[in-house]
């Protein structure tokens, strides 16, 4: 069931996911549209997010927009300081940014980064940790990953979960979604495009998720007059995922745009998605034994042993 | 008392199937071919057949299945009769050299409609290959049937007359039957075709082919009464069966006792297609999960391209193929169906029918003609138990019994 509209305020708004935003020229989405999209979003009783540009909107954009309850999700690059401070979500592409944030108990954060930068960078995250209430870490190139990567990721997280400890005996308990969230859930949780969420873009149409409309513009399920229309639709659901449906990596993005540029399926995720989800669900493992050595940490909560990195190399077991 | 039925394709189920689409070529132009992008130009060359042949032998580890069937296609292959050959020296002579587990366990397999199979290089092949060969040659069935869709291409745009192949091909039969006595046709119906099927079945039998393995296309050509024509057809064609008792020394694919029954959603789940553990290539070099994902095969859709001879297999992009199931691609309907076993597919055709570039929407353009299918093989097995039960042959027949299953395409 739809529960999300995620509506972009331009072409240039913010990439806060795997997906690189590489339009450069302003396109404002139309007062219009964005009127009738938000009147959509009321009607099929959608929470919606906005995704904003780094410029400033014109007033009356502004206020069709705080006609409806609603998240934002803003780059720290964004120009306008007051829609910063009023964000829901704020968006690093950039590790120095992150370093010299300043970062508040309302807001949740997004770091855009590499492999290579991370592996590089991921011990100076250790501060912003011990600041902020929520940190998402995006890989944007989770396809690039091969083995020596995947040796690289283990010992980061192996690493970070260190980091996680010390802070927690400072009282502090913040998320970090490549290491906590595998704790919190007993079901998956993923990202749900197509199925759960769905993007209207500025020239009016829906996407099922913002990388389609930016990949291709003509890849869209259906628009503001004619409603949504999307084929297949069962496919972007758990049940229809035959690898996912077995899986318990439950913070796995499962992101079917990258299923569909690396299988060429929307319900077929890749090798790499499999093998980092797993690598953060063996350090979800080990942080919660080595939590539990000071105290109790997630009474009731178990994850299991598993000897395989890729549900795909168990399909004849199922 | 043994009822003959399907025969298994050799080392089914255990062998990796390799083809090589060596030519998009063909002499004829049939009316219910799949492949829309026939041409001549596209021939693969020594360097791609060579380049494939080391890719897949160096990884012998990656290729475990027990033997190996390397498929020739076309178009017509024969057109490539010398490159095949050479293909096939170099595939024997590298699998000697390297001592390779597939030596002793391979085949070469054909599927040709017949006209060059009496030529002295199509001979020469044979003769050199013999015992590891398997060739069908496709013959429609009486001259009529055949030559309503199996005919020559035109040679010049000028050419209004329509020639038939049935001549040059059945020519060639008994020299084919001699050299593979258990050889087997294949014979395709699409909707103009169903007034021919039982006369065309009882005349490949006149020839001496024992096994005649039959389908209808999965192409959605189906016209409004079809189902019903056909569904006379096959009780017709059971009745001859039966009444002049074929059954014990012919197979005919349509009847089957294992087909029209519900299946279960999780026991019975597995995929009906074998596309992704079978491996294409072609001219390009490109490689295929089957050649239906070819571009020449498709009309609606891209070409679903798993890799080449140069990068090697994606296998991320095999990933989809590998884990397709019956009720993930499946309607509830279908899911639901009491008739469900035996209703067969092609992944080809369903990704090119599909809505969205996805192999996971099955179509079902073929519904009601598996329906019909089922009704006269009920009455088929019916009316056969019956009488081997008035001629005291029933028990005879339950002991004897082969274990079978649905043949993959």
């Amino acid at each position: 069931m739809l529960q999300y509209l995620i509506i972009l305020l331009d072409d240039t708004s913010t990439s806060f996911c795997h997906y690189k935003n590489l339009k450069t020229k302003q396109c404002l989405i139309p007062i219009e549209t964005l009127r009738q999209g938000i009147r959509f979003g009321m009607m099929e009783n959608l929470m919606i997010q906005f995704v904003f540009p780094d410029c400033e909107l014109p007033q009356e954009h502004k206020n069709a927009i705080e006609t409806i309850d609603h998240s934002k999700i803003v780059s720290s690059l964004c120009e306008d300081n007051v829609l910063r401070a009023d964000a829901d979500v704020i968006v690093y592409h950039d590790w120095t940014e992150l370093s010299f944030g300043k970062f508040e108990n309302d807001k949740s954060y997004v770091l855009r980064t590499t492999k290579d930068d991370f592996f590089d960078r991921y011990h100076s995250m250790k501060d912003a940790l011990g600041k902020v209430v929520r940190l998402n870490i995006v890989l944007t190139d989770v396809e690039k990953f091969d083995d020596e990567d995947f040796a690289k990721y283990k010992q980061c997280l192996s690493q970070l979960s260190d980091d996680m400890i010390a802070i927690y005996k400072e009282g502090k308990s913040p998320q970090l979604n490549i290491l906590t969230d595998r704790l919190m859930l007993d079901g998956m949780n993923n990202c749900n495009a197509g199925s759960e969420s769905i993007t209207l873009a500025p020239n009016g149409k829906f996407y099922v998720c913002p990388a389609f409309y930016f990949d291709d513009e003509a890849d869209s399920v259906g628009d503001l007059k004619q409603g949504l229309d999307i084929k297949n639709r069962q496919l972007y659901k758990l049940d229809h995922a035959p690898i996912c449906r077995h899986c318990d990596a439950y913070q796995c993005r499962r992101c079917v745009w990258l299923n569909r540029k690396t299988t060429l399926e929307v319900n077929t995720p890749s090798h790499e998605q499999c093998v980092v989800a797993h690598l953060e669900r063996n350090a979800s493992r080990n942080l919660l034994a080595s939590a539990r050595k000071f105290g109790e940490f997630f009474s009731g909560k178990e994850i299991n042993e598993i000897d395989y990195l890729d549900p795909f190399e168990k399909r004849k077991e199922w | 008392m043994l009822i003959k039925e399907d025969i298994h394709p050799w080392q089914s189920g255990v062998a990796k199937n390799i083809t090589f689409i060596v030519t998009k070529d063909c002499q004829l132009a049939c009316k219910y071919c799949y492949l829309v992008g026939k041409n001549s130009k596209e021939r693969m060359s020594w360097e791609v057949a060579k380049l494939a042949i080391d890719y897949i032998l160096d990884r012998e580890d990656e290729f475990r299945e027990e033997s190996v069937v390397w498929d020739f296609i076309g178009g017509e292959p024969f057109l490539e009769i010398e490159l095949i050959d050479k293909i096939c020296d170099y595939i024997k002579t590298e699998m000697y050299r390297r001592n390779h587990h597939w030596f002793n366990s391979y085949r070469f397999s054909f599927s040709t409609n017949g006209i060059n199979y009496h030529t002295p290089k199509v001979q020469s092949f044979i003769l050199k290959n013999h015992q590891h060969l398997s060739i069908g040659i496709t013959i429609d069935g009486t001259q009529q049937k055949h030559d309503l869709n199996r005919i020559y291409k035109p040679q010049h745009e000028k050419d209004l007359l329509e020639r038939g192949s049935y001549d040059d091909v059945a020519r060639n039969i008994p020299l084919w039957l001699n050299q593979f006595p258990e050889g087997g046709t294949k014979v395709t119906i699409s909707s103009a075709d169903i007034p021919f099927i039982k006369e065309s079945v009882l005349h490949l039998y006149s020839l001496g082919i024992h096994e005649v393995n039959i389908n209808c296309v999965f192409e959605n050509v189906w016209e409004e009464g079809d189902d019903l024509l056909f569904e006379e057809q096959l009780m017709q064609l059971a009745d001859s069966i039966i009444d002049e008792g074929y059954y014990s020394d012919y197979s005919c694919s349509f009847f089957s006792e294992y087909i029209g029954k519900p299946m279960n959603r999780t026991l019975e789940n597995q995929n009906w297609c074998g596309a992704g553990m079978m491996l294409a290539v072609d001219a390009a070099g490109n490689f295929y999960p089957c050649t239906r994902f070819a571009q020449y095969s498709l009309r609606e859709k891209k070409a679903r391209i798993i890799g080449n001879v140069n990068d090697g297999i994606d296998k991320n992009k095999l990933r989809p193929f590998l884990t397709l199931d019956r009720t993930t691609q499946s309607k509830q309907e279908c899911i639901d169906c009491d008739v469900a076993s035996g209703c067969a597919w092609c992944q080809g055709e369903n990704y090119d029918a599909a809505e969205t570039n996805t192999i996971y929407q099955r179509s079902t353009a073929i519904c009601k003609m598996h329906k019909a299918r089922v009704r006269a093989n009920n009455y088929y097995w019916n009316k056969l138990y019956r009488k081997l039960e008035l001629e005291g042959q029933r028990d005879d027949y339950e002991k004897n019994k082969r274990a079978m299953k649905q043949k993959l395409c």
